[in-house]
This record gives structure tokens, sequence and C-alpha cells, in this order.
């Protein structure tokens, strides 16, 4: 069949369009000359090396770390509750409660660094890291609402209602009965809301300063003052580390039906 | 439990996420909203001077126009690409299913520094494509490919497409095939399936991802900063260099109202169009 050619043919297009550039970014990344050439005339582990050594990127590393992992369970902790009253108990306006807890999807992220910074991190001299912390969990909140929700829509309500009968309090079967039954949707959501932390850049481009400095900054930082191959090395360290991510968690929860 | 004890639990549970969106997020968001429309000369007054400046300047109204363009091009070609592509991908056999699932996803999760380098790598100087020009005696000297409307454009594409991709291929897996094909056994050519069966049938996903790819665009930040520079401003990039080079706070703000009126605007056109779907 032709026409179902046609369309094999420009899926591979795609592919190769949205993949390829991965290839060229693992070739950059392990080439050994002092700028950025390619193709790079000679290859080596140098600079995968020299960014692993490096103290402002193992700095930034470990910041994006933090506020990754705190703003995650934070997130899961104010979002939880929301998906289980959603889906379980409604309260009333729901509608609206909806539009506002929606809201940090809708409104461009730079613009929550931006008045963090000067209606609260400046207002009150808060420390930096907080202001990025709370844009952050702003951030992802949405994220994990949405992820557990369209689990506990599909749990059915009658074995709640059974814990229930025999006994157990409200608490007793959200932690016994219900948890353990949406816990792979749970953990979907703290994958995917940490990786989004991790590469978050526009929320963090305002929120960073001396001494607090997320990976992504750091390495645009470093992109402005150096040609030299180590955002190449990094770019390719983050692909791989991604690409294992993905293959894992796509295995064991098939992550891609909660995106 | 009673309804009303419900109820209140409900609202007890909600509570805490509630506050906090409120308080940290839309609270500092609005103050800086609100800011520009606050005008200082001749006396303090509320009015819309700042928006009039900022359109009165040509690199501005330029700045504007070239972020609609980008967003309404690379909307439009993304769902060009993805149509057929989705088609090929919802007849993939099962097997393979989560492997090109998995290629989907996976650049959504790289890191967009990551994703972007790559374009460094190829626009370039030295990059890929000078050299192959180069070395074909196409030109004598390095071409500059960087720092250009078509690199952002690409760039943005690679960012994007995954977006309105994922989003035809969920509404086409709920189109049956049989449909299609009974559109071809009566006499209806490709094309003519195409445009009477599956376009109208799968509207919604295109209209779900044309939203979020042209959102996309125009509150992107990493792509325009390394493939325009500041040579290719786009409204974000424009709005990073008067906070962070020229401490023109009351400019920004002016940007900030215009990123928020542009995304609420494509989200409510997209409501609108999928209600009145839905009535018909």
């Amino acid at each position: 069949m032709k026409e179902g050619l046609f369309s094999r043919a420009m899926l591979w297009l795609v592919f190769l369009f949205l993949l390829g550039p991965f290839v060229i970014v693992f070739l950059a990344g392990f080439s050994a000359g002092d700028t950025l050439a390619f193709p790079p005339e000679s290859y080596s582990l140098r600079w995968i090396g020299e960014v692993l050594v490096a103290d402002e990127f193992q700095r930034a590393f470990r910041t994006s770390l933090e506020i990754g992992l705190l703003a995650t369970v934070i997130a899961l902790l104010l979002g939880v509750p929301v998906a289980y009253a959603m889906s379980r108990m409604p309260p009333p306006g729901m509608g609206a409660i909806k539009q506002i807890l929606t809201s940090p999807l809708i409104i461009p992220a730079m613009l929550v660094g931006l008045g963090l910074l000067r209606h609260f991190v400046l207002l009150v001299d808060a420390p930096v890291f907080l202001g990025l912390l709370i844009g952050h969990i702003g951030l992802l909140t949405p994220y994990a609402v949405r992820v557990v929700y369209a689990s506990l829509v599909n749990l059915r309500v009658d074995i709640e209602e059974a814990a229930i009968t025999l006994g157990a309090s409200r608490l007793q079967t959200f932690f016994l009965i219900v948890l353990p039954n949406i816990r792979s949707a749970v953990i979907a959501a703290f994958f995917l809301a940490f990786v989004t932390s991790f590469n978050q850049v526009p929320v963090s481009l305002f929120l960073t300063g001396p001494g607090i400095s997320t990976l992504p900054i750091e390495m645009l930082g470093h992109m402005e003052n150096s040609f030299d191959p180590s955002i190449a090395a990094l770019s390719t360290l983050l692909v791989l580390f991604t690409m294992a991510f993905v293959l894992v968690t796509e295995k064991v929860l098939g992550i891609s039906k909660y995106m | 439990m009673s309804v009303h004890q419900k109820k209140w639990n409900g609202v007890m549970l909600v509570m805490p996420a509630l506050i906090f969106t409120v308080v940290c997020f839309l609270l500092p968001v609005l103050a800086l909203l609100l800011d520009a429309f606050r005008v200082d000369a001749p006396a303090a007054h509320w009015g819309l001077g700042r928006f009039v400046d900022f359109f009165a300047e040509p690199l501005n109204r330029q700045v504007f126009l070239r972020t609609l363009r980008i967003a309404a091009l690379v909307t439009l070609v993304s769902a060009l690409l993805s149509y057929p592509a989705a088609q090929a991908i919802v007849r993939v056999a099962p097997r393979y299913r989560g492997m090109v699932l998995g290629m989907m996803i996976l650049p959504l999760m790289v890191s967009p520094i990551a994703r972007t380098y790559a374009w460094i790598v190829l626009f370039g100087r030295n990059g890929a494509i000078n050299s192959i020009l180069l070395s074909l005696g196409l030109t004598d000297e390095p071409q500059r490919l960087l720092f250009s409307e078509m690199a952002v454009f690409v760039g943005l594409l690679q960012l994007l497409l995954p977006l309105m991709l994922m989003s035809l291929v969920s509404s086409m897996e709920n189109l049956s095939r049989d449909i299609t094909l009974a559109a071809s056994t009566l006499g209806a050519n490709a094309w003519q399936v195409f445009t009477r069966v599956t376009l109208p049938l799968t509207q919604e996903g295109l209209i779900v991802g044309g939203t979020l790819v042209f959102t996309g665009c125009v509150t992107a930040y990493v792509t325009p900063a390394l493939l325009g520079g500041p040579k290719v401003l786009m409204l974000e990039t424009l709005l990073y260099q008067k906070v962070s080079v020229e401490s023109d706070f009351g400019t920004a703000n002016v940007i900030a109202v215009i990123l928020v009126l542009m995304t609420l605007a494509v989200n409510a056109g997209l409501k609108r169009i999928s209600s009145s779907r839905s009535t018909v």
C-alpha cells in the first residue's frame, strides 16, 4: 500500500530529526580538541573526565539534586491529597479550584521566577534557595495531581468501602488499601516531577545567585564564556543518563501512559 | 460518613495545595503583572502608558511579530510532519510499540540544553554543515548559520514536535481503522480519506497539540537564547535581557503581561473550539 509506505518513511524522517542530534552531541562530547569543532579531529574521554571533576558543575549538580528531590517530595505531599479529594470527595467549587491548581502549567515559567525574585526574595530578604524551591514546588504540584488522579479514577471505590465497613478508619484505609494500589502512579509522578525539576531553566533563571546555581543554569553560564567541548560532554552524560532512565521507567512503570 | 462531612474532608485535603499555589505562586506573578499598568510619570497613576511605549519601539514590535511568526510556523510544520508519522505509529506492530513510544518520549525527557546544543554543533562556524559546505566547495568561507531565525525555527521544531506527535497518536488510537477502510472501499482516494475522515475525527488532538506547541514556542527560553542570541530575540529572551542587562523592570513587566495574554488567549480558544465541538 503506497500510503502506508509514505507514512512509514515520514516516521523514520521524524525520528531521525528528533534523535539524530543526540548522535552529534555524543561525537562532540568525546572530542579531544580544545575547542568545539565538528567532526572532531580525534576522540578521547578528556572532557567527560573534566566535567566530572569540575567544582562548579559538581556544586550545581548537588543543588539540582537537592532542589529536585525536595520539591518533588513536597509536591507529592501537596498533590496526592488533592488527587484523592478530587476523585473521592470533591469539595464545592471544584472547577475553580482545579483552575487555580493547574495555573502553573499555563503561566509562562519565567514569570514565576521573576515574580518570586521581585515580590518574595527581594521583598522579604528571603534566601534565594527558598525562592528556587518554592518555584519548583509550584511547577511540579500539577503533575503530581494529574498522574495520581488518573490512577485513582481507575481504582474501584468498593474496596475502600469494604475496608471501612470492616472497621478501618479513613486514614487506615488510605494508607493500607489505597496507597499500595496507586503505588506505581505515585512512583511515576515522582520520576516525572524530578526530571521536570532537574531540566527546568526558566523558573530558575532569575532565582540563582552567588553560590546557588542549578546544573542547567551553570551550563548556560559556562557557554557564554567558553567554546570548549565541556558542555557537549555534560550533554552526552545527561542524554545517556536520560536514555537509561526512560528505558527502565518505561519497562517497569510504562511511564509513557502517564505523560 | 455524612455528605456534609465528606465535603468538609475534601476541602481540608485540597487546602494546603490551594493556599500554597495562591500565596507562593499566583500572588508574586499577579504583583508582577499589575506593575505593568502602573505609570510613574508625570504623576503616579494606572494606565496603559507602558504598553504604548513598548509598541512604539520598532525593535519591540519586530520581536513581538517574530515570536508570533516563528510560533505559527513551528506549529504548522509540526502538524504537517506529525500526521503521517502518527499514522505510522498507530499501525506499528504491538511488540515494537514500547520501543516507538520510548523513542517518542525520550527527547521530551532530555534536558533542553543538551537538545539545543546539538544544533550549535551543527550550525556553528566550525560546525558540521559548514564543514560539508567547505569540503564540497560550495562556499569559500564558513557561513553564518547560527543566530538566525532559521536556527531558532529548527531548534524549536525539534523541541516541540514530540508534543504534537503524542497528541495526534492518542487521538488516532481512538479512530477505528474500519472507518478509513470503509471510506477507501467506497471509492475515496488517500487525500479524500485524510481530509474528509481522518482530519475531522482527529481535530481535537490537532488542537491540543497545536496549543502545546504554540505556547511552547512563545514561552521557550533556552532555544532562542542559544540559537538566536541577542540578534534574533524572541519575547522571552527580550524579557531576560531587559531584566538582567538593562535592569528595565518596567518593560519586563509589559512583556510578562503580553506573554500571559498570549497563552491565555490560545488556551481560551482551545476551550471554545472543543466545547463547541462537543455540543454539535
